[in-house]
């Protein structure tokens, strides 16, 4: 448990260390959701039903930014060796990570919200329940993408390989995240909003301790 | 590594039996079976169709089964076999997705019908070909072989939460139900192409593992020893 | 569709599927091959020149 706060407080570090390009991604982020709208053409009601689609597909985009930077301060002067070297466990480490990763996205999906309230008329009187869909959402991209970019960091071609990856088995995470943000955004006659956001969870409980597992593998020697 | 020199006997032998129990069984399936009460002629693209389909679960299936026995068991046949399950899995899903889409354009007027078993075999086709891309951007032998099957081991529990997923995602939207693929008075060429597809899909992966064994051991083989030093009249100008 | 629901011929799209089964598999059995003895004669040079 030390360690990971350890590893916590380290990512915590970088990351306001980073806060300059947290805000970079941001405004990629929103010119993203700026794009569809041209895509579509100014159809109100056309923007409104597909807006959680658009939230989704930008943030998505957005992550393949975020997760192929978190590793790059370990590529530099070999730190991730010297990590591993200490006597921690390489779970810590990919927790302390992928939280990490999970916090910049959580925060870049809270931020898009108002944009796409303003860009696609996208209103919901259940805030609440969609920041905690944004929560799960999130949590199932960065877990994999967490542990992908791991890998990728250390190959050939990294920028092409980490969303090619990522984005095939991220599509229970993008279908369950967009339907149940959408009927949170047009309304939700038949309560489907709960069922969606459970798969997410199983999603993300899956996913967060297969990758915690599959971790030591992936960056050992 | 126990890859023998010899000529690959054996998965000529299966792609043998494999065509002539294809040809047998589209045979059957073409011109001997009745057509079926609804889609008529067109029904017949499931005597290919289906075997295709259960193959290419099959060869994902062993391609995970092989990740888990190289991460778990080690031994570099488990990388060779997981790449070649992979690469012949992709192929017989590319082709699955190509069936399916023939076979919707009559029946639902479309290309494509999200069809849920069809729309998960399109993301396994993407999904495993990345990790195909992967390693073929990963130079040393052991983090290829680490890093893929620890990829497709995520992959392949990805696919009944996909499948699932999109099977409650197309419900909300089409009150079609598939239809009933067969009815048992056509068993046997089905039955007689799952086996020449088997045989084929044994034969590929045989020989693709072949193909990855002999190009690791070129990749793993120690370096060729310097040459001697030369003892012409080159070397003797150059120390005069 | 016929009014009474049945689909009536298709025989083009039968053949399209069978036609397109026949050549993947084929095309993919002869690169197969093709790449097997490429390797096989890569790897008989390596051993030579190693040797």
């Amino acid at each position: 448990m030390s360690e990971l706060s350890a590893a916590l407080r380290k990512e915590a570090l970088l990351q306001w260390r980073t806060r300059a390009q947290l805000a970079a991604v941001f405004v990629f982020g929103a010119s993203a959701l700026l794009l569809f709208s041209f895509a579509i053409g100014p159809d109100s009601a056309a923007l409104r039903r597909h807006s959680a689609g658009f939230l989704w597909l930008g943030l998505l985009l957005a992550s393949t930014l975020t997760l192929a930077e978190s590793f790059q301060s370990e590529m530099e002067q070999r730190a991730l060796e010297a990590q591993l070297l200490m006597p921690v466990r390489p779970a810590a480490l990919f927790y302390g990570k992928a939280i990490s990763n999970w916090a910049q996205l959580s925060l870049l999906g809270f931020a898009l919200v108002p944009v796409m309230v303003v860009l696609y008329d996208a209103g919901t009187d259940r805030l609440g329940a969609l920041l905690g869909v944004i929560l799960l959402g999130t949590a199932g991209l960065s877990a994999p993408g967490t542990l992908y970019a791991a890998m990728t960091s250390q190959a050939r071609a990294r920028q092409t390989l980490l969303p090619l990856l990522l984005f095939p088995l991220v599509v229970p995470v993008l279908l369950a995240a967009t339907r149940a943000s959408s009927l949170l955004i047009t309304g939700d006659p038949m309560g489907q909003v709960r069922s969606w956001a459970l798969l997410l969870a199983c999603f993300d409980a899956i996913y967060w301790s297969l990758c915690g597992l599959l971790f030591g593998r992936v960056v050992e020697d | 590594m126990d890859l023998d020199d010899g000529r690959p006997a054996a998965a000529f032998f299966f792609a043998g039996l494999g065509v002539l129990l294809l040809l047998a069984g589209s045979y059957w399936g073409l011109f001997v079976a009745p057509a079926e009460t609804y889609m008529g002629d067109v029904q017949r693209i499931m005597y290919v169709h289906v075997p295709t389909a259960w193959n290419t679960m099959l060869a994902f299936t062993f391609a995970f089964g092989c990740a888990l026995a190289f991460l778990f068991l080690g031994g570099w046949k488990w990388d060779s076999r997981m790449e070649a399950a992979m690469e012949v899995g992709v192929v017989l899903a590319v082709l699955v997705c190509m069936q399916g889409a023939i076979w919707a354009k009559p029946t639902w007027g479309v290309w494509w019908d999200w069809d849920p078993r069809l729309t998960t075999t399109a993301v396994l086709v993407f999904a495993f070909a990345g990790i195909l891309a992967l390693r073929h951007f990963v130079d040393d032998p052991v983090r290829r072989a680490t890093w893929s099957a620890v990829a497709t081991i995520v992959a392949f529990v990805d696919v009944p939460i996909v499948y699932y997923s999109v099977r409650w995602w197309n419900s909300l939207h089409q009150m079609q139900s598939t239809p009933e693929t067969v009815s048992s008075a056509f068993h046997w060429p089905l039955r007689i192409n799952a086996f020449a597809i088997l045989f084929l899909m044994i034969a590929a992966i045989s020989l693709r593992s072949r193909i990855a064994a002999l190009r690791l051991r070129t990749e793993l083989a120690p370096p060729p020893p310097a040459p001697a030093p030369q003892t012409g009249t080159a070397a003797a100008e150059a120390t005069r | 569709m016929s009014p009474t629901g049945v689909i009536e011929g298709g025989w083009e799209f039968v053949r399209a599927a069978y036609g397109v089964s026949a050549a993947v598999l084929l095309g993919y059995g002869v690169t197969l091959v093709l790449r097997f003895r490429s390797a096989r004669a890569r790897a008989e040079r390596a051993r030579k020149e190693s040797s």
